[in-house]
């Protein structure tokens, strides 16, 4: 008896951890758009993300996120040249020396990761899996237009709430030709013929900028492509690595390599006299 | 450090927009096209928080665009004008407002005076901007006038006769003061968006990379021709 | 009918049918007749218009054609009401994916969605399944090639050359079996839409609305005087061949098939009582 009375005097609030309005406010927080995600318990998560990943201002922070990257892909008369380093830093400590940074969402698209490692790779993925819907219900494959709004659309439902990336997505579809979109996580999505992103971007601009042609050949874009990131990974510390080059053709991508800087470095140096700064000498 | 300029005439909008898209210390398009049409006759230019921009202006887009669809008739700058500070004013109590500036413009069919026109057919029905029949083959017709509206991400709206948005404000209006005048053409007006552009060149400390210009008038948008490619001296 | 399993929407009856559903295609069947035809780079849509009451105001009177998307076009048969509510949600969808996607809606994408609402409307409890069919016409942006589709309550489509929707939509169909060709011009799309709807529309042009979508273009609503040279110039055709029928075989009975409908009276000819009966 005095079991059931427990139960039927027990304050409402013990049935219900959160009122209506707190449960209410909690649910339209969540963007309406995305997948749902169990958050920290706390006001501002993006804040909170920030007083805990910034290096920069407080080098004991405990979550280092793996950042710092060079990465660009720009559009020519034969398709789009993608080409990116492989350095992943965490702080100043390099986690890795190997990560793809091109991201094959299908045969024919393409995408860079630079920022968040976790967000570029999950959220790339997540595009990967809303592109193969979208040509098995549309029963053709997807423009890189719409592919880059799904996933600009997306990071937008975002904003705020901590996510980094710097992304673009290149390919080559019969209705609009080759197509080049930048997107990162503040929403922007813009289309354009050249990007460079990520801490070396600066360094593979100078490179780019100054050789770029739209009527280039498709050996020299690669080599301005392979030598613009190689500028990037000489001057840019959390960039360097391996060079990994990939060509986006109408018929699909093809891959050029994933080779390792330094050889290219001295071949680049000691073939054509760049690089005068460095010394080869050792007296 | 984004430029939007804003100017009406006798018979037309202006309407400015510099051309850089900026992130950070880079330029990372110098060809950005800050404005999209709403309807036949009106036109938003955009500028703010990166990301904010666009997807507002395209929602507004899609609500104006799905009004016309629903109602078989264009909304007209005004009620468009109303819309979107009433979604501004809206979305700033919310937990994300969009933080957005901008500049309406538009071609108003239904404003300006009452003209009697000759109807040519009996019922009249050649243009959407006639009233009524008159009783001998007369009808009264609506010459049609040139609205721009200054919106800014606190949902202040007024109409004036030019506008401008971000540093541009702080050059351009006084030269907009002293040479605007209502019943200026087409040509005018050029004139004095080029003065404008000239003393953006010669004082903002960052390179805008230019405008996109677009025009409205009674036979619609048009984008136009704007050369600035000569360099402005300082005196 | 079949005691008790037409009371729910959401039961089938024993032998697998789901009887509110059917009886949806029995208001479409009444609704008035829609037809569309596809040429070699044009689509028209022709409906019958019901006659206006004399104190109609006929100029606002919503169209039974209407536009879902610059670029995409929809006439329906069955209950006016109902078709409002489908296209309005069609409507919202061809904005939302132009947002969400930036490219506009294809043609078969939004009669899919219109036929899933009208699917989703047959399985769930506490509401009716929409009156009507639907004929979806355009082009798929940055295409030259005309669509059309169909749509009906059960929320089934089908992509068609030529068809033809609600009231006497069997007769029509048959007829354009009969006389539909492939990449027809536009006049002759046009007059064969003309022609397939006086087989059931005896009043002529004035009950007659004619639509066009061409690639890249607008809708064209065709004016009245125009339909009404159509009009005309088929009925002289079909006098023509009446005439030249009897001069060779006096006596005989003319023809098998078309000729029972073509002895009705035509448009001008039809005297006061064109207006039949107000079907929805």
């Amino acid at each position: 008896m005095d079991t059931l009375v427990a139960r039927y005097s027990a304050p409402p609030s013990q049935h219900q951890p959160l009122d209506q309005d707190e449960q209410e406010e909690l649910m339209e927080a969540l963007p309406p758009l995305s997948l749902k995600f169990a958050l920290p318990p706390i006001a501002q998560p993006s804040s909170w993300l920030r007083t805990m990943t910034d290096d920069h201002a407080n080098p004991n922070c405990p979550i280092k996120i793996a950042h710092g990257t060079t990465t660009l892909a720009f559009r020519f008369q034969g398709g789009i040249i993608v080409a990116t380093d492989s350095r992943a830093t965490a702080g100043n400590w390099i986690a890795s020396q190997t990560v793809k940074k091109v991201i094959e969402i299908n045969n024919c698209l393409l995408g860079t990761m630079a920022g968040g490692a976790a967000d570029c790779q999950y959220w790339l993925a997540y595009l990967g899996m809303q592109c193969r819907l979208h040509e098995l219900r549309h029963k053709r494959r997807i423009s890189v237009a719409a592919a880059s709004k799904i996933l600009a659309n997306l990071v937008y439902s975002y904003k705020g709430y901590g996510l980094s990336m710097g992304t673009m997505c290149a390919g080559v579809t019969p209705q609009e030709g080759p197509a080049l979109y930048y997107i990162d996580s503040d929403g922007t999505r813009l289309a354009g013929n050249l990007f460079c992103v990520g801490s070396g971007q600066t360094f593979a601009y100078g490179v780019l900028d100054a050789e770029y042609r739209y009527d280039l050949s498709e050996n020299e874009a690669l080599e301005l492509g392979r030598r613009s990131i190689l500028a990037a990974t000489h001057r840019d510390a959390f960039s360097g690595g391996f060079i990994n080059l990939y060509h986006v053709k109408e018929d699909g991508w093809v891959k050029h390599g994933f080779n390792d800087t330094n050889p290219i470095f001295w071949k680049t140096k000691l073939e054509k006299g760049e690089f005068s700064n460095v010394t080869a000498d050792l007296d | 450090m984004e430029v939007l300029l804003g100017l009406t005439g006798r018979d037309f909008v202006l309407m400015a927009a510099s051309k850089a898209a900026m992130r950070g210390a880079t330029i990372l398009k110098a060809s950005d096209d800050k404005t999209r049409e709403l309807t036949k006759h009106t036109l938003m230019a955009y500028s703010g928080e990166a990301g904010d921009t666009v997807q507002f202006a395209e929602y507004v887009q899609a609500n104006v665009a799905l009004y016309s669809m629903r109602n078989d008739t264009d909304l007209g700058p005004g009620a468009v004008a109303s819309f979107t500070r009433s979604e501004l004013a809206r979305s700033l109590r919310s937990r994300s407002p969009y933080m957005v500036n901008l500049l309406l413009g538009g071609w108003d069919v239904l404003g300006g005076k009452d003209v009697e026109v000759e109807s040519e057919t009996k019922e009249g029905k050649e243009g959407g901007s006639d009233a009524q029949d008159g009783k001998n083959g007369k009808a009264i017709k609506k010459t049609g006038c040139a609205r721009l509206y200054w919106i800014d991400y606190l949902a202040s709206q007024a109409e004036v006769p030019y506008a401008a948005h971000g540093y541009a404000q702080y050059y351009c209006l006084s030269i907009l003061d002293k040479h605007h005048h209502p019943d200026i053409d087409f040509d005018q007006g050029m004139k004095l968006l080029k003065m404008c552009s000239d003393e953006l060149k010669r004082r903002l400390p960052i390179d805008f990379k230019g405008l996109v210009v677009k025009v409205m008038t009674k036979d619609g948008i048009r984008e136009v021709e704007f050369d600035d490619s000569a360099p402005v001296k300082s005196a | 009918m079949a005691s008790g399993y037409d009371r729910a929407l959401s039961v089938f009856s024993p032998d697998g049918h789901v009887f509110q559903v059917e009886y949806a295609l029995e208001a479409v069947k009444r609704g008035t007749c829609a037809v569309g035809v596809k040429g070699k780079d044009v689509v028209v849509l022709g409906c019958e218009k019901r006659s206006a009451m004399k104190l109609q105001d006929t100029r606002i009177t919503p169209s039974k054609i209407s536009l879902v998307d610059s670029h995409v076009c929809l006439a329906f048969a069955g209950l006016n009401a109902d078709a409002r509510i489908l296209v309005d949600k069609a409507r919202l969808e061809a904005q939302s994916h132009r947002l969400t996607v930036e490219d506009p809606v294809t043609i078969e994408y939004i009669t899919k969605y219109v036929a899933g609402v009208q699917q989703r409307y047959t399985q769930s409890g506490g509401v009716r399944p929409f009156g009507i069919s639907t004929l979806i016409v355009g082009f798929d942006p940055n295409d030259k090639v005309p669509r059309l589709y169909q749509t009906e309550p059960s929320g089934i489509y089908s992509a068609w050359k030529a068809n033809a929707i609600g009231r006497s939509s069997k007769t029509v169909r048959e007829f354009l079996e009969r006389n539909h060709k492939d990449d027809m011009d536009r006049e002759e799309t046009i007059k064969l839409t003309v022609k397939s709807l006086l087989e059931v529309v005896q009043t002529g042009a004035k009950n007659i609305e004619i639509a066009l979508m061409a690639p890249g273009k607008t809708l064209e609503m065709l004016p009245v005087e125009d339909i009404e040279k159509y009009v005309e110039s088929i009925n002289t055709e079909k006098q023509e061949e009446q005439q030249s029928r009897r001069g060779r075989g006096a006596g005989t009975t003319p023809g098998t098939g078309t000729a029972a409908i073509l002895t009705r009276p035509t448009g001008e000819s039809a005297g006061g009582q064109g207006a039949e009966g107000p079907s929805e």
